[in-house]
C-alpha cells in the first residue's frame, strides 16, 4: 500500500516537483540553512574544543563572545593587525582586480583574436589551479632563500645583494606581507573581471564601435566614450562581487601563513582569523570564531542583496514556457 | 547553393562579428598590447614552468633561472615521489601503496563531488526552468544569496554537525562517513551556482519537444530522463568537469574532515611536505604539485572554449 501511495504521489504535479527539487534542497538545508542558524547560535555559547555536550546548551552569557571579540579588536595588538590587514588587503586587491580585469578585458578586446584567446585562457589558469599548487607556486616565487625565483632574479641582476624574506622581514613589514597577499590574490581575481568585462564588451553592437571609428575616434577616445560607459553596470557588479569574495577568501592565505612565507599576523585576514580560531590547535575557540563569522555574515548579506539588485534579478527569471 | 554551403555561409555570418569588430587595421595595436600583457604574465609563466622543470631535475633544492643553463632532465623526483622517498636522508617515509592511496583519495573526492553536483543540479535546474510553482522566484533568489554566503562561517557549524553525527556511528564506519561527509558538504558549495548553470541550459531547449511527449501521456520524470537530458548533454559535460575540478582542487574541506583521520589527498600531502621543507625534498614536492596540476591542464587545453563560455555565462547568471 505504501508503494502504491508513493507511486500516485510521484505522478501528481506536486510529486514531480518534490522529486526534482528534493535532492538539492535537502543538501542546501543540511549544509547551508541549518549551519547558518547553528553558527549564529554557537556564537552565543562558550563552545570550545568541539565539546558539544558540555558547552552547547550553555546560554548563560549569550553576548560574552561579542564582548571578547570587541575587546580583542580594540586591545590586542595582533588582532588589531588582523583588522588593518583585512581593510588594506581588501581595498588594494579590489582595486587591482577591477582595474586589472578591465585592462585585460580591453586589451584582449582590442587585439587580434588569436592573441586574445591565448591570453584569456592563460589568465584563467590561476583560477583553475588547485589551491595547494597555486600556493606552492608563489611560495617558490617569493621564497626567502637565494633559490626563491624573485630573489634569484634580483640577485643576478644585482638589484639586491643578499636574499630577502619578502613576507616576514621586520624591516619590510607590514607592506612586504601585504604586497604578497595582494599579488597572489589579485592574480586569481583579475580573471573574473576580465571574463565578465570581455563578454560585456563583445555584446556592444559593433555598429557603435564602427561609427566611432568612422568619426575618427582614437583608441583612447573609443575606450573612454564608448566602451567604458557601455559596461559601467558590469563594473559595479564586479566590484561588489569581488569585495564579497575578498572578504571571505582564506584558503591561499592559510597555506602561505602556515608555510611561514608571510608574517602570521600581518598576513592574516578576518576570514582566516575565523578559521584559525575555530580549527587550529592553539585556539579551538569555536564560540569566538562563530561570533567573528557572524560579523562576516552580516556584511556578506548586505553585499549579497546589493548584488542581486544590480543584476536585475527579475529579468533572469523568465517564466517557464508552457504548463499543463 | 546546396544545403551544406548554406549552412557554412550561415555559420560564417554568425562568426564574423567575433573575428572582426574593428574596422581599422590593428596590427600595431595588437603588438603593443600583446607585449604589455605578455610582460604582466611573465612572472606567472616563469613560475609555472620552473615548478614543472624542477620536478624533472636533479637539483637538491629549488631550480633557479640560472640553473637552466646546465639543466639535465631526469625523472628521478617522480620515482622518489611514487616510492614515497620524500626526504633525501630519511629513506622511504611512505610506501608506494600509500602514495597511490593519496592519489586515489583525491580522485574519490573529485568524482564524488562531481556525481552529487550533476545529479542534484540537473534535477533542480529542470524544475526551476520548466515547472511553475509558488515560491519559485523566492527560492531561486535564496539559492543565489546562498552562493554569496561566506564559506568560512558555514564550515564551523558544518563541522559541529559532523562531530555531533559521528557520535551516533560505530568507530569502524568513521572513515567512510568522513569521505561521504566531505563529498556532500563540498558538493553543496557548488550546488547553487550549478543549479543556475543547468537552468540556463534547460531554458535554451525548445519546450515543444517535451510538450508533445507530455500530451501523449508520458510522465514529467520520464520526459526529463528520456527526452530532455540527452539534449542538455553538453551542459552536463561542462558541469561534470567543473564539479570534478572543484572537488579535485579542494583544500579546506579535506584538511578539516579527512586529515585528522590520517586520510591524505594531494592537497594535504603537499601542505605537509612544504611545512617540513627543511627536511623534505623540493623536487619531490614539485613532482606531486605537477601531478596534481595534470587534470586541470588537460581540461584546460581540451575545453578552453567551453570554459571561457561557461564561466562567462555562469558568472553572469
Amino acid at each position: 500500500m505504501g508503494a502504491e501511495r508513493l507511486r500516485s504521489f510521484l505522478t501528481s504535479r506536486r510529486g514531480h516537483l518534490a522529486f526534482f527539487l528534493a535532492p538539492a534542497l535537502t543538501l542546501i538545508t543540511i549544509f547551508y540553512l541549518v549551519p547558518l542558524i547553528l553558527s549564529i547560535y554557537i556564537s552565543l555559547t562558550p563552545l570550545k574544543y568541539w565539546q558539544l555536550n558540555r558547552y552547547l546548551t550553555d546560554l548563560s552569557h549569550p553576548l560574552e563572545n561579542y564582548y571578547r571579540l570587541f575587546y580583542l579588536v580594540t586591545h590586542h595588538p595582533d588582532i588589531g593587525k588582523v583588522v588593518i590587514t583585512t581593510i588594506v588587503f581588501t581595498g588594494l586587491t579590489l582595486v587591482v582586480n577591477v582595474v586589472g580585469g578591465l585592462l585585460l578585458a580591453l586589451a584582449t578586446y582590442l587585439m587580434e583574436e588569436r592573441f586574445s584567446l591565448f591570453y584569456r585562457t592563460l589568465w584563467l589558469l590561476p583560477r583553475m589551479t588547485p589551491i595547494a599548487v597555486y600556493s606552492l607556486l608563489w611560495y617558490y616565487f617569493f621564497h626567502g632563500s637565494r633559490f626563491g625565483i624573485l630573489n634569484s632574479i634580483l640577485l643576478s641582476l644585482g638589484v639586491i645583494h643578499k636574499p630577502v624574506w619578502w613576507g616576514v622581514d621586520e624591516k619590510l613589514l607590514p607592506w612586504g606581507a601585504w604586497m604578497i597577499l595582494v599579488y597572489v590574490n589579485g592574480l586569481v581575481g583579475v580573471s573574473f573581471g576580465m571574463i565578465i568585462f570581455y563578454s560585456a564588451l563583445r555584446s556592444i553592437p559593433r555598429e557603435q564601435v564602427m561609427a566611432a571609428r568612422v568619426d575618427g575616434a582614437t583608441t583612447t577616445q573609443l575606450i573612454r566614450y564608448v566602451l567604458i560607459p557601455s559596461i559601467k553596470w558590469h563594473i559595479v557588479f564586479v566590484t561588489v562581487w569581488e569585495l564579497l569574495s575578498l572578504l571571505t577568501t582564506y584558503a591561499h592565505i592559510f597555506l602561505l601563513v602556515e608555510w611561514g612565507l608571510i608574517d602570521k599576523w600581518w598576513g592574516t585576514t578576518w576570514a582566516l582569523f575565523v578559521f584559525n580560531t575555530a580549527f587550529t590547535a592553539q585556539a579551538l575557540d569555536q564560540g569566538l570564531a562563530a561570533a567573528a563569522a557572524t560579523v562576516l555574515v552580516a556584511i556578506g548579506l548586505v553585499l549579497g542583496l546589493i548584488t542581486l539588485k544590480i543584476m536585475g534579478f527579475k529579468e533572469l527569471m523568465i517564466e517557464p514556457r508552457g504548463e499543463l | 547553393m546546396n544545403p551544406l554551403q548554406r549552412l557554412r555561409a550561415r555559420r560564417r555570418e554568425r562568426e564574423e562579428p567575433l573575428i572582426d569588430v574593428e574596422t581599422i587595421p590593428r596590427r600595431r595595436l595588437t603588438i603593443v598590447l600583446a607585449i604589455a600583457v605578455g610582460l604582466a604574465s611573465l612572472p606567472m609563466l616563469i613560475t609555472y614552468i620552473l615548478l614543472i622543470l624542477t620536478s624533472f631535475s636533479n637539483t637538491a633544492g629549488m631550480l633557479t633561472i640560472s640553473d637552466l643553463a646546465h639543466y639535465v632532465p631526469t625523472i628521478q623526483p617522480w620515482i622518489d615521489f611514487l616510492e614515497g622517498k620524500v626526504e633525501p636522508t630519511a629513506g622511504h617515509l611512505y610506501t608506494t601503496m600509500e602514495i597511490l592511496g593519496i592519489i586515489l583519495n583525491t580522485l574519490i573526492v573529485a568524482a564524488g563531488v562531481s556525481i552529487v553536483v550533476v545529479l542534484t543540479s540537473t534535477m533542480a535546474g529542470y524544475a526551476f526552468s520548466r515547472i511553475r510553482f509558488r515560491g519559485r522566484k523566492a527560492l531561486m533568489q535564496l539559492v543565489m544569496i546562498l552562493h554569496a554566503f561566506p564559506g568560512v562561517a558555514l564550515i564551523i557549524a558544518v563541522y559541529a554537525l559532523y562531530v555531533w553525527s559521528l557520535a551516533a556511528l560505530p568507530p569502524s564506519a568513521w572513515n567512510t562517513y568522513a569521505f561521504i561527509y566531505v563529498i556532500l558538504s563540498r558538493a553543496s558549495l557548488e550546488i547553487p551556482m550549478s543549479i543556475w548553470l543547468m537552468k540556463g541550459f534547460f531554458d535554451k531547449i525548445p519546450w515543444e519537444v517535451e510538450w508533445a511527449a507530455i500530451v501523449d501521456g508520458a510522465s514529467r520524470i520520464r520526459v526529463w530522463r528520456e527526452i530532455v537530458l540527452p539534449l542538455v548533454k553538453p551542459g552536463i559535460a561542462a558541469l561534470s568537469i567543473f564539479a570534478f575540478l572543484a572537488g579535485w582542487e579542494d583544500f579546506i574541506y579535506v584538511w578539516v574532515f579527512l586529515k585528522p583521520r590520517d586520510i591524505y589527498t594531494l592537497a594535504t600531502f603537499i601542505e605537509e611536505q612544504v611545512r617540513n621543507l627543511e627536511t623534505a625534498y623540493f623536487p619531490v614536492v614539485a613532482a606531486a604539485g605537477t601531478l596534481y596540476l595534470i587534470p586541470t591542464i588537460i581540461f584546460f587545453i581540451t575545453t578552453q572554449h567551453l570554459l571561457l563560455e561557461t564561466y562567462a555565462g555562469g558568472m553572469k547568471a
